[in-house]
């Protein structure tokens, strides 16, 4: 099918005239600034990307350990808290305000700036230059900008929570007229416009980075490397930039639109409203406006969250299954179904704030027909694994764990589309547990796996197996035991967001299992540090890479040199002349994609 | 070197080592870049439409929009509107001019036609400086709380709701405050000076104003919505345009000092050319969306 | 013409002067033919709304035509002076594509606004007193 034939007229083939990706053999004077700080070397931003998001993680999970601590134990007090905290834990208890803003910033941080600029900052950077075959991105500058714009994000957020008001505490979706209103409460002060400038920067970095992503993966594909020839990460880094470049935009008006509502005394969200006695003059706005547009974002960004580490999960199940991933034109489909389905399905997120009910059920099929994609997909990867000779690395692990979480989390998400079961589920923690399993623990396993697979490509260096065996096992389990039980709660109409439940009798039931899943929690982030300190350790300790090639994969990344420079490969690009999933064929457990198809060869793909 | 040959039809556009679209990294960025900026709008204007569906009732802009500079009270309506926008479609033909002359390595056409279109730009702002300030301060009477007012279009007033009958409007005149009956006296007939009405008395003011109720055009308030989505919009396009003037200044900066001509190519006047007739673009939907329906 | 800079450009097309500028004119004039005929049907609607029984049949064919008449704009504007209608096939896809998501962007959108509107004149007499227009060829 795809026979090169090179009919063209003769493209200037020995002038390579001062090609801005062709410098590789240019050695330039570089600083310690313009080397680690300031870089333009795609690797460097990813590693930027990924420190950073680790940086983040820590922040987000440790709130969310502290919010746990409340729900577990809420007659306790821990005067370490007031400490850290004064007067947001008074007597040594998280205060109601303190807890919305926990749970706010948990949300917002892990979901923005941990799996979203972390997970593809982080390897969208790294991994297609790298797999596609590329000096680096299309635009190196805007890239080092996407992340110094990511970073400005992250310090504007910081600020917030240090604000004496407190950090922005509407929930990591910022619904108004809550959001909007300053009298509604201290989160709603500051904090607030400090959380919509931090989004509307944190969007211009995910825009600059997602139409570079695009530019590179259709532009600069070395020769051979036809789109049928793409490694699976990289297509679903393309259809992620897409969905970012599509819908990000629109949060971007919804974050305009309330910023208006907060400063210039526009009603575009607000109508018929009575704060402590006061009756406010703006009429005419609509707060479901603004589920709308924040939602036409929302939906898509679960799927920015997901697609990469469904990418990465099929790689790395390839390669340590020794078997070539089962359908590749069938994962391809799923994922180009999976992104334009995820644009049309958005008000599932609003079924009983007042949406039209009729327009629900169209919303309602959409909804569901995700299914199929995702199934096609858990199939897919079992049926790869299938009998494959599966070496158990630790990023192997985190990939199966992936695709676990995954099927586990997605059956839940089939009892919210429903509309009518939402009714009863919606608000409740059947919600908290679906999306955590489905959207953030299996993403958090795919970036695992990915950081473990190629952490070898990104520093020279092994992490440390032991450590991650350990990480493995108690996140895996630890994740179950924490958000299984969440489901029972959820179905016994447990609400979610409410910090002391005691005052429900029929709710003190859950009381034992609260303080479980809070111990558990804690458990699970101290493994997670014990992944941190493996992480930097392993960068100047671990174990040195000798072979170009350590995990036998047949994609470009592993025949650049074991620590390659900016420009990454010291002669020219290598061509391509096969697919990447070329293992255990005619008795060889690995053909590289740089290697010329032979004419003895059986035919496959 | 121009191959159009038949050879062009076979070229294998997607076997890599070149572009599928035979298009720089550069100019597909900036093309994926309009799109996602499109979505920005279209959720805007998305926005507008969603809350104007909300409402009962929706000002007509004809009735809105009818103020022409220098013409005085004279009823024009679209007059203005359409005079920007022929000027932005006039600087969107001077900018294809200036990017064809990048073509053809035209220096010093590329530099009459950018001055052209920064002139329209600029034009195209003092027009829309004009219209926001006369919106703002106009002086419109408006049946509010149970007495007559006279505001402005702002965002958190409207002026513009169904007129208000004669019995309801007189019913009103007995609660509005002596100096607002001053400004309507002057209102509903300029032959009253202002300092003419501030000399006569309360139930004088009162006959004056009822006998010219219909030269008032007494109105509710309207959904206050409109002007929030009026200003937001149109400022968020006029941001565009103004960063739009911001880049062809620029490049006719860089062009004068021969950046591109050592180059050897005029692409960067490609993509502004690009963003600039994206503007344009944008103000064909809210010309339609604020202006004619 | 060759643009040295960028070796993933491959190929390039050339089109005269004299063809090039005969097109710019001519859409030129298209495009404020078309204008003019938006702004005659916007006069017409406010005519017809100052009649005494404004027909809103015909008010909504007349917004239909703008729609129309605007759509056919923004065609030639992205088409002949964003030059998309020369570009490779598979590019003008990629452009036009994606866009249809706007369909049930939009249509999701209104639907919803406008069952917000119906809620409220059902639910809440004052909305729907304070709001609603009053017909006037009624009273006057």
């Amino acid at each position: 099918m795809s026979e090169v034939v090179k009919t063209s007229a003769p493209v200037s083939e020995g002038a390579h005239i001062a090609h801005p990706h062709e410098q590789a053999h240019e050695h330039h004077h570089e600083t310690f600034v313009s080397k680690y700080i300031f870089s333009m070397d795609h690797k460097t931003i990813g590693k930027q990307f990924l420190i950073t998001g680790i940086v983040w993680a820590i922040i987000g999970g440790l709130f969310s350990v502290l919010f746990r601590l409340q729900l577990g134990y809420p007659e306790e007090s821990f005067p370490i808290l007031e400490t850290f905290f004064g007067e947001w834990a008074k007597g040594g208890q998280i205060q109601p305000e303190f807890y919305y803003g926990l749970v706010t910033i948990h949300g917002t941080v892990l979901v923005f700036f941990v799996l979203t600029a972390g997970l593809s900052g982080t390897f969208a950077n790294l991994l297609i230059p790298l797999q596609v075959g590329a000096r680096d991105m299309a635009s190196p500058f805007l890239n080092m900008l996407s992340y110094w714009f990511f970073f400005l994000a992250g310090v504007v957020m910081l600020s917030s929570i240090f604000v004496h008001t407190g950090p922005a505490s509407g929930g990591w979706t910022m619904y108004p007229p809550l959001s909007a209103l300053r009298q509604a409460g201290d989160g709603q002060k500051l904090g607030a416009d400090l959380w919509l400038i931090s989004m509307s920067l944190f969007i211009i970095s995910s825009l600059l980075g997602g139409l570079n992503y695009i530019a590179t993966i259709l532009n600069m594909r070395t020769k051979g490397m036809s789109m049928t020839r793409l490694p699976l990460p990289i297509w679903a880094m393309f259809f992620t930039a897409v969905l970012g470049v599509l819908s990000f935009p629109v949060l971007l008006s919804g974050a305009i639109l309330l910023l208006c509502d907060r400063n210039l005394g526009t009603s575009f969200y607000l109508s018929d409203i009575v704060v402590n006695g006061e009756i406010l003059p703006n009429e005419g706005g609509s707060a479901i406006l603004y589920q709308h547009l924040f939602w036409f974002l929302g939906h898509p960004e679960v799927y920015i969250i997901l697609l990469p580490a469904m990418g990465m999960v099929s790689e790395i199940l390839s390669v340590n299954s020794r078997k070539p991933i089962f359908g590749y034109m069938a994962m391809l489909g799923s994922l180009f179904a999976i992104c334009i389905l995820a644009f049309l399905v958005w008000a599932h997120h609003m079924f009983v704030t007042g949406l039209n009910p009729f327009l629900g059920s169209v919303f309602v099929l959409l909804t569901l027909l995700i299914a199929v994609p995702s199934a096609i997909k858990v199939f897919n990867w079992i049926t790869t694994i299938w009998r494959g000779n599966i070496r158990f690395t630790p990023a192997t692990l985190f990939a199966i764990g992936f695709v676990s979480l995954f099927i586990s989390g997605g059956l839940t998400g089939i009892f919210l589309g429903n509309s009518t079961i939402d009714i009863h589920l919606h608000d409740t923690m059947f919600v908290v547990a679906h999306f955590h399993i489905v959207m953030g623990v299996a993403s958090f396993f795919g970036m695992f796996a990915g950081v473990y697979h190629w952490f070898p490509k990104m520093f020279g260096r092994y992490l440390n197996n032991t450590m991650a065996y350990m990480h493995f096992w108690v996140t895996m389990i630890g994740s179950y035991l924490i958000f299984w039980p969440m489901h029972y709660q959820g179905l016994a109409g447990v609400p979610r967001r409410y910090l002391d439940k005691r005052g429900w009798v029929s709710f003190n039931d859950f009381a034992d299992l609260d303080k479980m899943i809070t111990v558990v929690s804690i458990v699970v982030f101290a493994a997670q540090l014990l992944f941190v300190f493996n992480f930097f350790y392993s960068i100047f300790k671990g174990r040195k890479v000798r072979t170009a090639n350590p995990w036998g994969a047949n994609t470009l990344e592993w025949t650049t040199p074991i620590r390659p420079g900016h420009g990454n490969w010291e002669g020219d690009i290598p061509e391509v002349h096969r697919w990447p999933y070329d293992y255990g064929k005619d008795g060889r457990e690995f053909i590289p994609q740089t290697e010329p198809v032979s004419a003895q060869e059986t035919k496959s793909h | 070197m121009s191959t159009t040959t038949a050879s062009v039809q076979q070229t294998k556009w997607w076997t890599g080592g070149k572009s599928p679209f035979n298009l720089e990294y550069g100019k597909l960025m900036m093309w994926y870049f309009l799109m996602s900026d499109a979505f920005t709008f279209g959720a805007f204007l998305i926005s507008y439409g969603t809350i104007r569906f909300s409402q009962n009732f929706w000002p007509d802009p004809n009735v809105v929009f009818n103020a022409f500079p220098g013409a005085g009270h004279a009823n024009l309506p679209l007059a203005f509107v359409s005079v920007m926008t022929f000027i932005l479609i006039i600087s969107s033909v001077t900018m294809v001019l200036a990017v064809h002359a990048g073509h053809n390595n035209d220096k010093k056409s590329v530099i009459k036609w950018l001055i052209w279109t920064i002139i329209g730009g600029a034009a195209f702002l003092g027009c829309q400086a004009w219209e926001w300030h006369h919106l703002i301060t106009g002086e419109h009477a408006v049946l509010m709380d149970g007495r007559l007012d006279i505001v402005g279009q702002t965002t958190s007033v409207n002026p513009w709701g169904d007129l208000v009958t004669n019995e309801a409007a007189i019913a009103a005149l007995a609660k509005t405050p002596h100096e607002t009956l001053v400004s309507l006296a002057h209102l509903s007939d300029h032959n009253i000076t202002h300092e003419a009405a501030m000399n006569m008395n309360h139930d004088d003011l009162m006959k004056t104003v009822s006998a010219n109720l219909d030269a008032l055009h007494i109105r509710k308030n309207g959904p206050v919505a409109f002007g929030g989505y009026f200003y937001g919009i149109t400022g968020f396009h006029g941001f565009h345009v103004f960063s739009g003037v911001i880049i062809n200044i620029i490049m006719l900066i860089m062009t004068q000092k021969d950046v591109f001509a050592k180059r050897g190519h005029y692409l960067m006047i490609e993509k502004a050319g690009l963003y600039w007739h994206f503007v344009d673009l944008v103000w064909v939907f809210v010309f339609l969306c604020f202006y004619l329906i | 013409m060759i643009h040295p800079a960028f070796e993933e450009v491959t190929e390039h097309h050339h089109v005269d002067d004299a063809t090039f500028k005969k097109r710019v004119r001519n859409t030129t004039i298209l495009l404020s033919v078309i204008t003019v005929v938006e702004l005659a049907i916007g006069l017409a609607i406010y005519n017809i709304h100052k009649g005494e029984n404004p027909s809103e049949l015909l008010v909504l064919m007349f917004k239909g035509m703008v729609c129309i008449l605007t759509l056919a704009k923004a065609y030639y504007i992205v088409s002949v002076f964003m030059h998309l209608g020369d570009e490779v096939r598979n590019m003008i896809m990629t452009i036009v594509v994606p866009l249809l998501l706007f369909v049930w962007f939009i249509g999701a959108f209104i639907w919803d606004g406008s069952s917000y509107k119906n809620l409220r004149n059902k639910y809440d007499r004052h909305f729907k007193e304070s709001t609603m227009p009053v017909k006037h060829g009624a009273h006057k």
